[in-house]
């Protein structure tokens, strides 16, 4: 069960450690965390399941109480990974622009010296303040028709 | 930036990951992992997929709006707005560490570049030295290139300097002090001039009057990056200057 709550975490916990901010990546440990990444709601949904049934099939013959707390910690911890593999935890940071909402270039209020990306389709023209950009780093979009992504 | 359109999909990203100091972005439509700064997935169903580049720049927001005055702006979110960038970013971000460093090239890792990747080959150019010069005469592989501070002193393009295929290019010079103008005349403002005709260009590469009155030059994309950065994805790239 312990070996079960482990990887669970491991799930979640180790793409985290390896793509984290200021940490270099070489390629096949950056390969390694994705492909882990791709696989851990699955792997850690089943070693949670496991975990549940173990506990339910053991609760009558544990009696002992430090080892049955060590069987529910074990089991919540193993659904906790489970859940946060679930979670986007850079979008947790950095918010997403669900909704991105523009106005008039006359109308905004960006400073004249302030930096944007700017980007112009078919004549429709669109800037993206850096200084929002750089907190929300994703902005799905649509130009003149085309979906585009702006990304900083 | 990049078209979202994909094998006849369209794609919606989310940021999931910090690589490198680039960042990790996931499709919902396949959970495919694309890399920020190439557009190509690097794994799940379309690793290796390539997304179509956006043509973009990078100005201030007073010139891209005297260019582009019915043009539209990202509007703020109330709720997240104080956590955008202060004024003063870019300056606190030279201070901050990175996970790369090229110390035999000579150049600082947080050192701000333009780059270039076209014709072939990949060249960087200094920001501070195209600030300081207005204008950088160089070739990015054999093809002749100019880049060229904008009238606010700040914003940098990039173009082809052969005025017809297989002809030399001609020198531009860029004028060192310019006449202010008001915001609604910056497309009509030229800001540099052809040794061969004598015809005066404005900041999008095209001239307003002169001889080659009407032809524009060809725009070469560039990317405003750290030397770490650069020289990571781009370990062939040359420095204009060195």
């Amino acid at each position: 069960m312990a070996f079960l709550t482990l990887i669970s975490l491991a799930c979640f916990a180790f793409p985290i450690y390896v793509i984290r901010p200021f940490r270099h990546q070489g390629m096949a440990e950056l390969a390694a965390a994705l492909f882990v990444k791709r696989i851990a709601p699955w792997v850690s949904a089943m070693c949670a399941v496991l975990c549940i049934a173990i506990a339910v099939q053991l609760r009558s013959r544990v009696r002992r109480w430090p080892l049955r707390v060590a069987m529910l910690v074990s089991l919540l911890l193993a659904v906790l990974g489970s859940v946060m593999t679930h979670v986007d935890v850079y979008e947790r940071m950095f918010h997403p622009l669900d909704a991105p909402a523009f106005e008039a270039a006359q109308q905004a209020k960006v400073d004249g010296d302030d930096m944007v990306i700017a980007v112009n389709l078919s004549g429709e023209a669109r800037a993206y303040p850096i200084r929002e950009m750089a907190y929300h780093h994703i902005v799905n979009d649509v130009v003149s028709g085309q979906p585009i992504v702006s990304t900083y | 930036m990049w078209k979202r359109t994909f094998a006849g999909r369209v794609l919606t990203f989310h940021l999931a990951g910090i690589n490198n100091q680039n960042f990790l972005m996931r499709d919902d439509e396949s959970g495919s992992y694309w890399q920020q700064i190439s557009g190509r997935a690097i794994s799940g169903p379309l690793s290796g997929s390539q997304l179509g580049p956006v043509r973009s720049d990078e100005l201030t927001f007073s010139l891209w709006r005297s260019e582009w005055p019915a043009g539209k702006v990202l509007k703020p979110v109330a709720k997240f707005a104080r956590d955008y960038e202060d004024k003063d970013w870019e300056v606190q971000m030279l201070k901050a560490r990175t996970v790369l460093a090229f110390p035999k090239s000579g150049i600082k890792a947080r050192e701000l570049m333009w780059g270039i990747a076209a014709f072939g080959a990949s060249r960087a150019f200094a920001i501070n030295r195209i600030l300081k010069e207005k204008l950088i005469e160089d070739r990015v592989g054999t093809e002749p290139v100019l880049i060229v501070v904008g009238p606010d002193n700040k914003s940098i393009r990039a173009f082809r300097s052969r005025l017809k295929p297989g002809e030399a290019a001609p020198d531009f010079y860029r004028d060192a002090a310019l006449a202010r103008t008001a915001e609604q005349d910056a497309l009509a403002s030229a800001i540099m001039t052809d040794s061969a005709t004598g015809s005066r260009w404005n900041f999008r590469g095209c001239a307003v009057s002169g001889k080659l009155a009407g032809h524009c030059l060809e725009d070469v994309p560039g990317l405003k990056d750290y030397w770490f950065d650069w020289r990571n994805y781009h370990p062939d790239t040359s420095v204009s200057g060195m």
